[in-house]
C-alpha cells in the first residue's frame, strides 16, 4: 500500500495511525489517534459502530437493568438492590435537585438521576478493567449531553418567564446603568456560549487527559522495559506503580466530574427558574 | 440512607453550592476577559492601534467579571446564587 519512497516515515505512520494498528499494539508515546477506534464490523457499512458506540449501549442497558431490577418488587423495607437505586435517586433528588433548584427541583430529579448514573458509569468505564476507556473522552458524547442541558435550562426559563422577561433576568444584572454596557455582553457570552462549552469541555478534557496519562505511564513502562540500556529497565516498575496510583486518582476524577456536570446543570436550571438572580 | 436525610442538612449542601459558585466565578472572569478582549481586538483591527485596545478591553472585562462575581455570588446581596 505504502510506496517505496515513503518507507522512512512508515514507522512514524505506524505509530501515529493507532486506528490502523491493533489495540494491543503498544506504541509510545500515545497520541490523539488512540481515541479513534476502528469500526467493529465492516467499516464500509458500519463506520459509526465502534467501541464507544458499544459502550454507550452497554451503559444504557446496565442502567435500565439496574433500576428495573431495583424497582421490580419494591418493599417498604428495601433490600440491598432497591436500597442502592433509592440511594442514587435520593442523592440526585435531595443533594442536587432540591438543593440547587428548591422544591420544584423534584420535577427534574428523574433526569438528573439518569444523567448522574449515565455519567458515573461511562466515566468509570475509563478505569474498569477490560474496557479502560470512557466514551466521554470523545468530545461528541459530552457535547450532546451539554446540548441537552443547554436546551433544557433555556426552555425551562422561557416557559417560566416568557422569552423577554427570561432574557432580561438572564442578561441584566442588578447594577447601576452606566456599568450595564460592560456587563451585558459578559452575561450574554457567559450564559449562552460559555456555559454549554465549558460543560462539555470540562468533562471531555478530564476524561481525555485521564486516559492519556494512564496510557503514558502504562505504555511508558513497556517502553522502559524494552530500553537499550539494561540499567534503565527496572524503572518500568516505577512507571507502572505510577499508573496504578493514577488509576485511583482517575476514579476520583470520574466520580467528581459526573457530580459536577449534574450539579452545574441543576444550577443552570435553578438560575433559569429563579425570579431574580 | 440518603433518602432519609432532610434536604437541608449539613456539609453536602455546602459542597454543591460551593462548586457551583466556584465555576460561576471562573466563568464570569474568563468570560469578561474574553468578550471585552475580543471587542478590543476588533477595535485594534479597525483603528490599527496595535494591541492597546485589546489590553484595555481585557482589563475592563476582568473588572466587569469581578463585579459580576461579587454581585451574583455574594451571600445576602440581591443575587440569589
Amino acid at each position: 500500500m505504502i510506496p517505496q519512497a515513503l518507507a522512512l516515515p512508515q514507522q512514524f505512520l505506524a505509530g501515529g495511525l493507532g486506528m490502523l494498528a491493533d489495540e494491543g499494539d503498544s506504541h509510545f508515546p500515545p497520541s490523539v489517534n488512540d481515541f479513534y477506534f476502528p469500526s467493529l464490523f465492516d467499516p464500509r457499512y458500519y463506520p459509526w459502530l465502534t467501541k464507544f458506540t458499544l459502550l454507550v449501549w452497554l451503559a444504557v442497558a446496565l442502567i435500565l437493568v439496574f433500576f428495573l431490577v431495583g424497582y421490580r418488587n419494591p418493599k417498604m423495607v428495601p433490600g440491598r438492590w432497591q436500597w442502592m437505586t433509592e440511594s442514587l435517586y435520593g442523592f440526585a433528588r435531595n443533594n442536587i435537585a432540591t438543593e440547587m433548584i428548591g422544591a420544584r427541583g423534584v420535577n427534574f430529579a428523574p433526569y438528573f438521576t439518569t444523567l448522574l448514573s449515565f455519567l458515573l458509569l461511562t466515566n468509570l468505564f475509563g478505569i474498569l478493567f477490560p474496557i479502560q476507556i470512557s466514551p466521554n473522552s470523545h468530545i461528541a458524547f459530552p457535547a450532546v449531553l451539554a446540548v441537552i442541558s443547554y436546551v433544557m435550562f433555556n426552555y425551562v426559563g422561557i416557559r417560566q418567564h416568557g422569552f423577554v422577561k427570561y432574557m432580561k433576568l438572564a442578561l441584566i444584572p442588578p447594577a447601576p446603568w452606566f456599568i450595564l454596557p460592560i456587563l451585558i455582553p459578559i452575561e450574554l457570552a457567559s450564559t449562552l456560549i460559555i456555559r454549554p462549552f465549558t460543560l462539555a469541555l470540562r468533562l471531555f478534557a478530564n476524561m481525555f487527559a485521564g486516559h492519556i496519562i494512564l496510557l503514558v505511564f502504562t505504555l511508558g513502562g513497556f517502553a522502559l522495559l524494552g530500553a537499550q540500556t539494561v540499567a534503565i529497565r527496572p524503572l518500568s516498575i516505577v512507571s507502572w506503580v505510577m499508573a496504578i496510583a493514577l488509576t485511583f486518582l482517575e476514579t476520583l476524577v470520574a466520580v467528581l466530574q459526573a457530580y459536577v456536570f449534574v450539579v452545574l446543570t441543576a444550577s443552570y436550571v435553578g438560575g433559569a427558574l429563579a425570579e431574580e438572580h | 440512607m440518603t433518602g432519609d436525610r432532610s434536604p437541608h442538612s449539613g456539609d453536602d449542601d455546602e459542597t454543591a453550592v460551593g462548586a457551583n459558585q466556584g465555576w460561576a466565578a471562573v466563568s464570569y472572569l474568563i468570560g469578561g476577559i474574553a468578550v471585552w478582549g475580543f471587542i478590543g481586538w476588533l477595535v485594534d483591527r479597525w483603528l490599527h492601534t496595535g494591541g492597546i485596545a485589546t489590553a484595555i478591553g481585557a482589563v475592563l472585562g476582568a473588572a466587569g467579571g469581578v463585579y459580576l462575581i461579587v454581585r451574583r455570588t455574594a451571600p445576602d446581596s440581591e443575587g440569589r446564587r
